[in-house]
């Protein structure tokens, strides 16, 4: 909890005040900007999504280019044929380690944005509909996702990746899933398959948490007044649902957005480390980390590249996730 | 209580029917098996593969029966021949349950094409000749079948077994490990909300808990046996249960491979790692629990009267903060046994989750899926045994 000058009721009063004429966003920001860690994580997230983003252009070296009378360069060292500089030093088959950091920043960030992204859709589309319609439909859904849920997760989720990805040549997919993704992730086409069929087999299995917590939501906010009022005015299910149930079941699922950002990263780089994500040429931080442990006995610095990225990331996510429901909770006075 | 018991029991047999069902429909749809190993000979062109040869592997793995009866087979181990009662037939022996050799069919197309199609059956499997295979009892019995590429026709239940000491004795140990220090921290920084020691602690175990254990295993390993072996300092050896040659530790001298030293050694960064983690989620959520209670009104009055501080959080508020502990305790049951696949993978740990990530990198589905079913089943059995402690626990509670 970050601290303030003023005594805490003051402050409190001070923001009751200020709340008439600010929306509610602004309030939301300006709590979540007095969470300092938070906002150092913001930061940190910025710099190496930025520099994912850029990986094309300030990459100083082609991805897959190996070198093998430069393998396994420490960080800061010179190219020994043509003097370059590799500012982290190659992976153990004289391939730049900055430049494939970045790129796997690109595919690790993305899959986990993509993977959330799809969890939330599917989750809150299930959940809504199951708290709002009740009955049958309530039912059936509860009944998917109490089934999905005793599957044991990371046990269904190897298996699934390893069938997938073992045979990812027999797999075709619609180039409306592969060109997009490929484009994302900027990887060429044929590597974009995997990197897809990861991302569904994660989406497939991890919306039933935020279906839950969208159904609970419901539940709570469905008795409320002012649904009854908006329905005595005439409004429809789908109106109702989408202009007054969504936006306040919407606070707790930007929480578990960025929660979920976490989870899905530590999940893409666990199955990646250990073979059954992403395969080799594409880079991602799982991968690395795994061709890297098996180095660290005489080059110890190689696992700390990929893992160093993983480490603040998957604290920043956190942190962000802990400061924004500091910031989006109105019974907390900050 | 027995008619809410009758209702479980039933509906966990359906679920796990259910999920076995899941489970083989991906293995069958899973490519690759033993039908591609033979595939292969054949185009290296040292053997000419006849259709027997086939249809011999075929029937080694059931691959000639059709899809209902092999399922049925690998779930219950039925029918294992003839089906009779008192020795009279219910279902003519004859009866067709597969195909050994499937017929060719050339169609000649008027253009000239040939296209060979598979229609027909030359040879079928029937009833009677189940009765000559090696029939498993079922998984539902324990009965896995056989590993296919670990271990060459090796019962899939021996080697879970080889496999299951490791991880009950890393699970358990770092459980036990982690609830005897995890609890105590949790009732501690409750009790003194807000104090130096509460705000370390939420610090410790919020960082503890967002961190891959992947991240914290390979940097254990870098730290406590990369950096200090070669700083001359005394480390601990990684990678396996137990070492393969003797070797030498600065202050400790030689340590004999397989020694019970040894295995010690070998046994702490990977216990480390796990309880590390999950302290974080046992001191967080006793800690969250103890919180709820403190401020409950009974707390309140038994201060009023004059209770001891003391008495009144170990008898008062933590018997009640312990009561969600039972949930928590359900969860353990299936990690005890289905282990921890990336902790066991990065320590080379020959526990169950490294099985798991061996057969699946060998292909050996079968294997994996034994793996999923065991601990689908002991998800669910927890899942009772909470819901059964907590009427134990919280008389309050009654199941209907």
């Amino acid at each position: 909890m970050a601290t303030t000058t003023s005594t805490p009721a003051a402050s409190g009063a001070i923001e009751r005040l200020q709340s008439r004429s600010e929306g509610q966003w602004a309030v939301v920001f300006r709590r979540f900007r007095r969470h300092r860690l938070a906002m150092a994580s913001l930061a940190i997230l910025i710099i190496i999504f930025g520099a994912s983003i850029l990986a094309p252009w300030i990459a100083p070296f082609p991805r897959d280019e190996i070198g093998l009378n430069r393998t396994r360069l420490p960080p800061m060292s010179a190219d020994p044929v043509t003097g370059q500089l590799h500012i982290l030093g190659t992976d153990h088959l004289g391939r730049d380690f900055f430049t494939r950091v970045i790129y796997a920043a690109r595919v690790s960030l993305m899959v986990a944005i993509s993977v959330t992204t799809l969890v939330a859709i599917i989750g809150s589309i299930l959940g809504l509909l199951s708290g709002f319609f009740g009955g049958w439909v309530d039912n059936t859904i509860s009944r998917i996702m109490e089934f999905v849920a005793t599957i044991p997760d990371l046990p269904i989720l190897l298996i699934l990746s390893a069938i997938m990805i073992q045979n990812a040549d027999l797999i075709v997919l619609p180039s409306w899933i592969i060109g997009p993704v490929a484009w994302i992730m900027a990887v060429p086409n044929r590597e974009a398959t995997q990197v897809a069929l990861l991302i569904l087999v994660l989406a497939s299995l991890g919306w039933v948490g935020v279906a839950r917590l969208m159904r609970g939501m419901v539940l709570q906010v469905r008795e409320m007044q002012y649904i009854e009022s908006a329905r005595a005015l005439g409004g429809s299910s789908a109106w109702i649902l989408f202009k007054h149930v969504f936006p306040n079941a919407f606070p707790p699922l930007i929480v578990a957005f960025t929660l979920g950002l976490n989870g899905a990263l530590v999940s893409e780089v666990a199955i990646s480390f250990l073979g059954f994500g992403v395969q080799d040429p594409t880079p991602t931080w799982g991968n690395m980390m795994g061709f890297a442990t098996s180095y660290m006995f005489n080059h110890p610095w190689m696992p700390l590249i990929p893992g160093l990225p993983i480490f603040l990331c998957s604290l920043a996510f956190n942190f962000i996730g802990d400061g924004l429901r500091d910031a989006l909770d109105p019974r907390l006075k900050l | 209580m027995t008619t809410y018991l009758v209702r479980r029991l039933i509906q966990m047999v359906i679920v796990t029917i259910l999920s076995a069902m899941l489970g083989y429909s991906l293995l069958y749809l899973a490519p690759g098996g033993p039908l591609l190993f033979l595939q292969q000979i054949q185009n290296t062109g040292q053997r000419r593969v006849t259709e027997e040869d086939i249809a011999r592997l075929k029937a080694r793995y059931e691959l000639d029966l059709y899809l209902p009866i092999r399922f049925t087979r690998w779930l219950a181990g039925f029918p294992a021949g003839p089906i009779q009662i008192g020795g009279v037939n219910l279902i003519p022996p004859d009866t067709v349950v597969g195909c050994a050799i499937p017929g060719q069919v050339r169609l000649r197309y008027p253009d000239g094409t040939v296209e060979i199609r598979e229609e027909g059956c030359v040879r079928a499997v029937t009833l009677a000749d189940l009765a000559e295979r090696r029939t498993s009892r079922g998984i539902l019995f324990g009965d896995f079948g056989l590993s296919q590429q670990i271990s060459r026709d090796r019962p899939i239940s021996d080697l879970l077994m080889s496999r299951l000491p490791y991880t009950i004795q890393l699970m358990g140990v770092s459980t036990l490990l982690a609830i005897l220090i995890g609890v105590p921290i949790g009732i501690y920084s409750a009790v003194r909300q807000y104090s130096r020691f509460d705000y370390a602690m939420t610090g410790i175990t919020f960082v503890g808990s967002s961190l891959p254990t992947l991240f914290m295993g390979v940097m254990a390993i870098l730290v406590f046996s990369v950096l200090a072996k070669d700083a001359g300092l005394p480390y601990l050896p990684s990678g396996g249960a137990q070492g393969i040659r003797n070797y030498e530790i600065p202050w400790i001298g030689t340590v004999q491979a397989g020694s019970a030293l040894d295995r010690t050694l070998r046994f702490i960064m990977p216990c480390a790692v796990l309880t590390f983690f999950n302290i974080a989620s046992w001191s967080r959520f006793i800690r969250s629990s103890m919180l709820e209670v403190l401020r409950q009104d009974y707390v309140r009055t038994a201060r009023a009267k004059g209770v001891r501080e003391r008495a009144v959080i170990m008898k008062h508020a933590l018997r009640n903060a312990l009561i969600p502990f039972v949930t928590l305790l359900a969860g353990v049951l299936p990690t005890l046994v289905a282990g921890a696949a990336v902790t066991e993978s990065v320590f080379n740990w020959p526990g169950m989750g490294r099985l798991l990530v061996d057969a699946l990198s060998n292909s050996d589905y079968t294997v994996a899926m034994a793996i999923l079913f065991i601990s689908t089943v002991l998800v669910l059995i927890g899942y009772l045994i909470s819901d059964i402690l907590y009427t134990v626990v919280d008389p309050r509670i009654r199941l209907t």
